[in-house]
């Protein structure tokens, strides 16, 4: 039995981290520009397929092939931003209408990615081949790389806006923009950065997570709508809740997978985030507003 | 002697409002001016749109001898033309001397942050009690020095002042007239909008009185009205 929990516990560990970095690039865009991006997931492929062009046909090592897809990932946030969000900004309806458009960026990326890539399947060879066994629990010794990646990616990410004047004009630019450019601070390069940098961790999920699941088009749906979940069941607008929230889902979703299935894990969790709405509307670690 | 800032026939507004109509103010060197008259005439409004977050309409603005007119900004942050906006504006989940600090981004105060933000912090001595605190946390008073403060760390050739004084008691209102005082006596020229018609006599060397988006009136110091006619001028001739 301990046994058990134990190996779900480090499962959960494997999921929390992936939805932590997915999830951190949703929350920078939505603390920065106040948009949901519904082309993250998109991103997140985007990374992947770039990853496994360096790495597979043009023969790089998967570091930097990790890496330019973090990058390539990058580039294609900051097109997206500027031909499909920013002719919006200061619109009544921004929020509604980048829906659309981040939708409308998801679906072109998507079908891009088969047009160029093909719908058969991909993988990334692994950062570290192996497994380690932590007590009774066995990772591959590729998942344990992303648990250590993940909270040290989190707090750089802290660090840069919370020490450095360029991050924390990221946080002024979403709380006042009117107010940060009266001190000098260029609001369309900060959207613009939000925007890259969220794209840039998208781009390095997915080229982790191509070394342990298939890259597909698609690959991006469904940690997108866990990263939305995640972002919103912390409470909208704080990295520390978002990082929290996200190991907690990924605990939680272990856990019931062990115990009802994969089948009933989306069912319950959905219900659980609308539990914890319905009590705690501004999410489970977000302030009174 | 120089003309630091001139407003030439500037018309601006919201989209289809227009709220300025062909306002004429300007500023030399070495004086500050205070705009005045009933709320929602304008006096922010211009202030917004000499800082560059509106677009005038129609009009010029120069400022050290450059057109600004249509410039952006952190350009015009950069020439040295600062902004304070009412205190309710501020980043109300960033700390205060994160505030202070990254109220510095701009080229121009980049090299002197440390200096400048020890010489605001002598300056409202309340912002270094506050340090640590969040700016939706303060009082009203305390959030207009945090505002002032950070307007300071940009290092102003002139500095624009909203309603400083705004809401607050009478105390707090002359500890903050007392050190807006300090700034102009440092040199700054100052550009202060203001209800309170004697606190601005005090502070500056012209007024110019708005209403309806137009200057009807400039009051020098030396044809200063006195306390009735001010009286007049707000609400009108009274009948007895």
């Amino acid at each position: 039995m301990i046994d058990t929990l134990f190996a779900t516990l480090v499962s959960g560990l494997v999921l929390g981290s992936l939805y932590a970095l997915m999830a951190s690039g949703l929350s920078v865009v939505w603390t920065t520009l106040g948009v949901f991006n519904f082309a993250h997931g998109a991103l997140m492929m985007i990374g992947a397929f770039f990853a496994w062009t360096l790495v597979e046909p043009v023969g790089l090592p998967l570091p930097v092939g990790i890496l330019c897809g973090a990058l390539g990932a990058a580039a294609i946030g900051i097109v997206i931003e500027r031909l499909l969000v920013r002719p919006y900004y200061g619109n009544r309806n921004m929020l509604l209408i980048t829906v659309m458009t981040t939708l409308a960026a998801m679906i072109i990326l998507e079908k891009g990615a088969q047009m160029i890539w093909g719908a058969r399947l991909k993988q990334l060879p692994r950062l570290i081949d192996g497994e380690i066994s932590i007590a009774s629990a066995t990772i591959s010794a590729h998942e344990a790389v992303m648990i250590v990646l993940a909270p040290l990616v989190l707090a750089a990410i802290w660090a840069f806006t919370v020490r450095t004047n360029i991050g924390r004009s990221l946080r002024a630019v979403g709380q006042n923009q009117d107010t940060a450019a009266l001190i000098g601070i260029n609001v369309p390069f900060a959207f613009a950065l939000a925007f890259g940098l969220a794209a840039a961790l998208a781009g390095l999920t997915g080229a982790l997570l191509g070394s342990i699941r298939f890259i597909t088009p698609a690959m991006g749906a469904d940690p997108l709508t866990k990263a939305m979940i995640v972002v919103i069941f912390g409470g909208l607008g704080s990295l520390g809740a978002t990082a929290g929230a996200a190991y907690l889902i990924g605990l939680i979703e272990a856990i019931l997978v062990l115990w009802l299935g994969l089948y009933w894990t989306p069912f319950v969790l959905f219900l659980i985030m609308i539990v914890v709405l319905v009590f705690r509307p501004n999410g489970i670690f977000g302030g009174n507003q | 002697m120089e003309r630091l800032l001139e407003v030439t026939d500037l018309s601006a507004g919201y989209g289809a409002v227009t709220v300025l109509r062909g306002v004429d103010i300007h500023l030399d060197s070495g004086e500050s001016i205070g705009l005045f008259g009933p709320n929602g005439h304008g006096k922010t409004t211009l202030l917004k749109t000499i800082s560059g977050l509106i677009r005038p309409t129609a009009g010029a603005i120069r400022f050290s001898g450059n057109d600004i007119t249509a410039a952006r900004p952190p350009d015009i942050v950069n020439a040295g033309l600062i902004h304070s906006p009412q205190g309710n504006t501020l980043f109300g989940d960033m700390q205060v001397y994160e505030t202070l600090e990254l109220a510095s981004i701009a080229k121009r105060a980049k090299g002197e942050s440390r200096k400048n933000l020890k010489s605001v912090l002598e300056l409202f001595p309340r912002l270094e009690e506050r340090r640590t605190q969040k700016a939706k946390t303060l009082s009203g008073g305390e959030r207009q020095m945090l505002s002032i403060g950070c307007a300071l760390m940009c290092v102003p050739k002139l500095l624009m002042l909203d309603e400083p004084t705004l809401g607050l008691s009478p105390r707090l209102k002359k500890e903050l007239a007392a050190a807006v005082g300090d700034i102009a006596k440092s040199g700054v020229p100052l550009v202060v909008v203001e209800q309170d018609v004697e606190f601005l006599m005090a502070l500056t060397d012209r007024l110019y009185m708005i209403e309806h988006g137009e200057v009807v009136r400039e009051i020098d110091k030396a044809n200063a009205p006195d306390h009735e006619e001010v009286m007049k001028l707000y609400f009108g001739e009274v009948s007895h």
